[in-house]
């Protein structure tokens, strides 16, 4: 799915440097579900970005669906995006002043896609998260927890290949929290490469393996308890 | 994807309510001014236009020159068309004009109207100046004698209606002129006729006059060229006309005079203002510009808020573009999203303009003096107009915050709800000063206009203009002017008509200019000045002093045929130290003597420096007669002048108007650019201010958490007020100071076409600025207190 090797990435701001991503090298493949641990400041976020295509590292390398990416430009790293990764974020993202149904409906208007699919696309979307009872709803009147829904099938609408979260569950209740994990779950196991940026113990559970963060740097990677269980379960 | 966008546009301007109303409502009082002014610009340019041959009209005018003064005259001598016609192949048609201004005309003994605009012409006048004829033929109107065309509204005055008029008859001065033809309306024109009559109805002896005799220029002469590209050649082959041509006469009348010939283009007459004895009023080309200009900036103004509005506000579109850009949306995409939505609020503003132009339509028209109706809405002109303002406005205003917006890192403004720092925070600034100080110039325009006027309805012409009735005497009603003393003696019959006196001009309504021979080194040279001819109670009753010498007076026998007075300006002009005595007259036989000499008085308008006038008296002058009234019983004196001219004129309506209102009508053009200047420069501190408006309610919005962590560390509301306030009347002070020297050059240039003008003293600006300070900090204190009111506990919570 991607590889990245030695990257860097350095903020300058006010003639203060800060070295947010220092010689970082890993591999993720096809399917997995990999969630990223670290204090806070360490360059989770960075990292995630970097890996949805939003910003560019410094050196290094980035290899995405088998083409290197790190130099390349806006325009081919927006059409990267629309096709193949979806991003949930902790604080939700969604547009106020479109319902969810449309909130939805956002990624598929910028592919060239018939109304009637675009359509098709959005009802599965909803009924697969739940949230179809509230799709002519605004974002202000649903809770958090439905909130994330609607982000989370605003993420998959388009079928990307990739999904990032960036901590999904900071900004919900353990009850909610736990039912995002169980979504971002499903969609993996059908499928999805996940990667999600998370502080909680109970929530990186979910993933197949954990990279740890520290400074720029990884300090482990490991492979979870539940993952190691259906690694060695035979009809694995 | 469209529909995508529409929605949000549609949603953001319900949601926004205040801002999409300052947008909307200032784009479309900018773009209203705009068509509104288009409307006059269009209308001024069109004149003349639908005339069939207009590209190749041409108008003869004529340098009169004597003794190095030079006259720029409209009017011509009679004998020049058939000349030009039979001098040069290039003249196709040559026509001419006569006017006979205004004509007290019967169509029964008990009906009697006033005309103003009495034009007699050539028979093929009309081959020229195709008229559309409702009734009658063009070819044959004017052949006889006797014959008259009158417009549809003169038809309608008349008889009622335009199909009742052809064929019937009009008395004028004692002569029935039938009706010939009636004449549609048609586009604006130089020529503004009540009726054309045949130029032979003026009768042998004064066609004769008016060809024979070259010194006589009492004729407009238009010729049609074969073709418009002679019009160069045919100016440099008219350089030898005079010698040729009119030299002889004049050598014969020993006349050391001379004339140069020019050809007008028909298209130019109405915007060239170099030319006197126009047939109406000339156009100004620099109100145009400066019209045109004033609209382009209330435009600008209210384009302004759009920009400033929309990036101020740019914080909460910022996590909508960092998303779609998440999703995938390329930056070109954005672009278009947004200048959609500048689009949609122009195309509303547009709508809403539309709606106001035709409310203020009326109202402008009679501003400007125009008769523009709806019509313009069919004008593709118009149309293509309407199409530039939405694409300009929503392109270009729309373009810097599509292109701010657009231009925002997904990584940047989703971390939090706020934009990006510095976010064209400066360029705002400046545009706020740029808003303020093209307010600024206007408003002191305005104030310096106003000034101005008032300096010239309250400056000491010389004469007392106040509380004088003028009757307008018909001219050529010789039964009537005999009985003026007679008709003097009764108006003073009543104590509070104080003094009575007719006279052939009057202040303000222009003098003919002469050409005198004066005494100069004990010979006689000729000397042009200006005449009028009044009567023993003139000096009298308008308050003129006298200088030296005496004035006219009925005991001497001799004033009448020899005795001059002369102003100032004229003694000064002719180098006499002691006037009263030298000898002035109009040929060598008269033995004219100066036998006073008056104090300058203004009796034109203070554009010009008063200039040597020559009065001379006659007891029974026909022009005017002027009454002073007493002011305390105005009315009853009043009632008693005109009651008693009635009973001396029963059968026409008496015209009758007031000496100071008619002086102040020359400063019309003044008083229009006074109210256009003060309904723009209000327009435009309104615009500016809905935007400063927009814009604290936004930057207090920002600011919230400060204000809140202010007032918990315990500043005051006053305190808040202030802080917030200070930076937008930094901006207006800086405008101030910007705005003071470019207006100070401005009308300081306005200024020169007075004579007499008001000193720009620095107070003007002051108050001006101080004017615009006070509203800008009020809009804006108003919005900081709401701000800084609020509960700091709720403000601290909203981070
Ligand atoms: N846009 C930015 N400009 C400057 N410094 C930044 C920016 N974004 C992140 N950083 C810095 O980079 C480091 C890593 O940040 P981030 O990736 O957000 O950490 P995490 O998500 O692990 O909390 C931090 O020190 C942070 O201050
Ligand atoms: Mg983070």
């Amino acid at each position: 799915m991607l590889k990245i090797v030695n990257l860097q990435k350095k903020y300058t701001t006010d003639e203060v440097e800060t070295t947010a991503l220092n010689g970082i090298s890993f591999e993720i493949k096809p399917g997995e579900f990999v969630a990223m641990m670290g204090p806070s400041g360490c360059g989770k976020s960075t990292l995630l970005n970097i890996i949805g295509l939003l910003d560019n590292p410094n050196s290094g390398e980035f290899w995405f669906l088998d083409k290197e990416v790190s130099r390349s430009s806006e325009r081919q790293r927006a059409d990267l995006r629309k096709h193949h990764i979806g991003f949930v974020f902790q604080s939700f993202n969604l547009i106020d002043e479109l319902t969810v149904q449309e909130n939805i409906e956002l990624p598929l208007i910028y592919q060239k896609l018939s109304g009637q699919e675009i359509k098709e696309r959005v009802n599965e979307a909803m009924e697969q998260m739940q949230i179809a009872h509230r799709r002519n709803h605004f974002p202000q009147q649903l809770s958090g927890g439905q909130q994330q829904r609607v982000a989370i099938a605003r993420a998959v609408v388009s079928k990307p290949a990739l999904l990032l979260a960036d901590e999904p569950t900071g900004n919900l209740d353990s009850a909610h929290g736990r039912e995002v994990m169980e979504l971002l779950s499903a969609l993996n196991e059908a499928g999805t490469t996940v990667v999600m940026v998370t502080h909680s113990p109970s929530d990186a559970d979910y993933a197949h393996r954990i990279i740890r963060l520290l400074d720029g740097q990884i300090v482990t990677e490991s492979i979870t308890e539940r993952h190691a269980a259906r690694v060695l379960s035979p009809e694995f | 994807m469209i529909k995508n966008y529409l929605k949000i546009a549609w949603r953001n301007l319900l949601r926004q309510k205040a801002y999409s109303a300052i947008n909307i409502i200032g784009l479309a009082t900018g773009i209203s001014a705009c068509l509104l002014i288009f409307l006059f610009v269009q209308h001024e340019l069109s004149y003349e236009q639908h005339f069939a041959k207009a590209d190749r009209t041409y108008r003869v005018v004529n340098d009169l020159i004597v003794d190095d003064e030079i006259e720029k005259a409209s009017l011509t001598t009679g004998g020049l068309a058939p000349a030009l016609k039979a001098d040069y192949p290039e003249v196709e048609t040559a026509v001419r004009l006569v006017n006979a201004d205004k004509q007290a005309v019967s169509v029964s003994d008990d009906k009697v109207f006033y005309l103003t605009n009495s034009y007699f012409v050539d028979s093929n006048f009309f081959s020229v100046f195709n008229y559309k004829f409702l009734s009658g033929d063009p070819v044959t109107a004017l052949a006889a004698p006797l014959s008259m065309v009158l417009t549809q509204a003169t038809a309608e005055k008349l008889f009622g209606s335009a199909a009742a008029a052809q064929g019937q008859l009009v008395k004028i001065q004692g002569e029935s002129f039938k009706v010939t033809g009636v004449l549609a309306p048609s586009g604006p024109s130089h020529l503004t006729p009540d009726f054309f009559a045949s130029m032979s109805s003026l009768g042998n002896e004064f066609m004769q006059m008016m060809e024979g005799e070259w010194g006589n220029t009492n004729t407009y002469t238009y010729v049609v060229l074969r073709n418009s590209s002679q019009a160069a050649s045919l100016q440099a082959k008219m350089g030898d006309f005079f010698l040729k041509r009119v030299k002889p006469a004049y050598d014969q009348m020993q006349s050391t005079g001379r004339v140069d010939y020019k050809i007008q283009p028909l298209l130019d007459i109405h915007l060239t203002n170099d030319w006197l004895y126009e047939l109406s009023p000339s156009g100004n080309q620099s109100y145009i510009f400066i019209f045109s200009a004033v609209a382009i900036f209330v435009l600008l103004i209210a384009s302004i808020n759009y920009m400033n509005l929309a990036t101020a506000r740019s914080a909460k579109r910022a996590k909508e573009v960092g998303l779609r850009k998440v999703v995938g949306a390329h930056r070109s995409q954005l672009v278009s999203q947004f200048l959609g939505e500048s689009l949609v609020i122009t195309l509303l503003a547009v709508l809403l303009a539309l709606a106001l132009v035709e409310l203020l339509l009326p109202t402008f028209n009679g501003l400007t003096n125009k008769s523009i109706g709806s019509s313009y809405l069919l004008n593709p002109v118009f149309g293509l107009t309407l199409l530039g303002i939405i694409l300009l406005i929503g392109l270009v205003a729309g373009s810097y915050p599509a292109f701010f917006l657009s231009g925002f890192k997904p990584v940047d403004v989703l971390k939090s709800d706020k934009a990006p720092r510095g976010s064209g925070a400066t360029l705002r600034k400046g545009l706020v000063i740029l808003q303020f100080t093209i307010s600024l110039v206007l408003i002191i325009g305005t104030v310096v206009v106003y000034s101005q006027m008032d300096f010239l309805k309250k400056a000491d012409l010389g004469f007392n203009k106040e509380q004088v009735a003028v009757i307008d005497i018909p001219s050529g009603d010789t039964t009537l002017t005999a009985k003026l003393p007679l008709i003097k003696s009764e108006m003073l019959a009543n104590p509070h008509v104080t003094k009575v006196s007719a006279s052939a001009q009057i202040p303000g309504q222009g003098s003919g200019v002469l050409i005198f021979l004066v005494e100069r080194n004990n010979a006689m040279v000729e000397k042009t000045m200006n005449m009028m001819t009044v009567d023993y109670d003139f000096l009298d009753l308008m308050g003129i002093k006298l200088k030296a010498g005496r004035n006219f007076s009925p005991d001497m026998g001799t004033d009448q045929s020899s005795g001059f007075i002369i102003n100032e300006a004229a003694a000064n002009l002719l180098g006499w130290k002691e006037a009263v005595g030298k000898r002035i007259g109009f040929s060598d036989t008269t033995s004219g003597k100066v036998i006073g000499v008056v104090k300058d008085f203004n009796y034109t308008s203070l554009h010009d420096k008063i200039a040597p006038v020559v009065l001379r008296v006659r007891p029974r002058t026909s022009g005017y007669l002027l009454a002073r009234l007493s002011a305390d019983n105005f009315d009853e004196a009043l009632a008693h002048v005109k009651s008693t001219w009635a009973r001396f004129d029963p059968n026409r309506p008496i015209d009758l108007t007031f000496l100071d209102e008619s002086f102040n009508a020359q400063y019309q053009s003044e008083e229009k650019m006074l109210k256009v200047f003060g309904y723009f420069s209000i327009l435009t501190i309104i615009i500016a201010c809905m935007g400063l408006f927009g814009l604290t309610s936004f930057m207090a919005e920002q600011r919230t958490r400060e204000i809140g962590i202010r007032k918990v560390l315990g500043s005051s509301v006053l305190g808040i007020v202030m802080l917030l306030t200070k930076d937008f009347a930094v901006l207006v002070i800086i405008a101030i100071v910007l705005a003071s020297p470019l207006a100070w050059y401005g009308m300081q240039q306005w200024l020169q076409e007075f004579a007499y003008r008001v000193p720009l003293s620095p107070w003007l600006f002051v108050s001006a600025g101080m004017v615009a300070l006070i509203i800008a900090v009020a809009t804006v204190s108003v919005q900081a207190a709401k701000a800084a009111l609020l509960n700091p506990i709720k403000a601290l919570r909203s981070e």
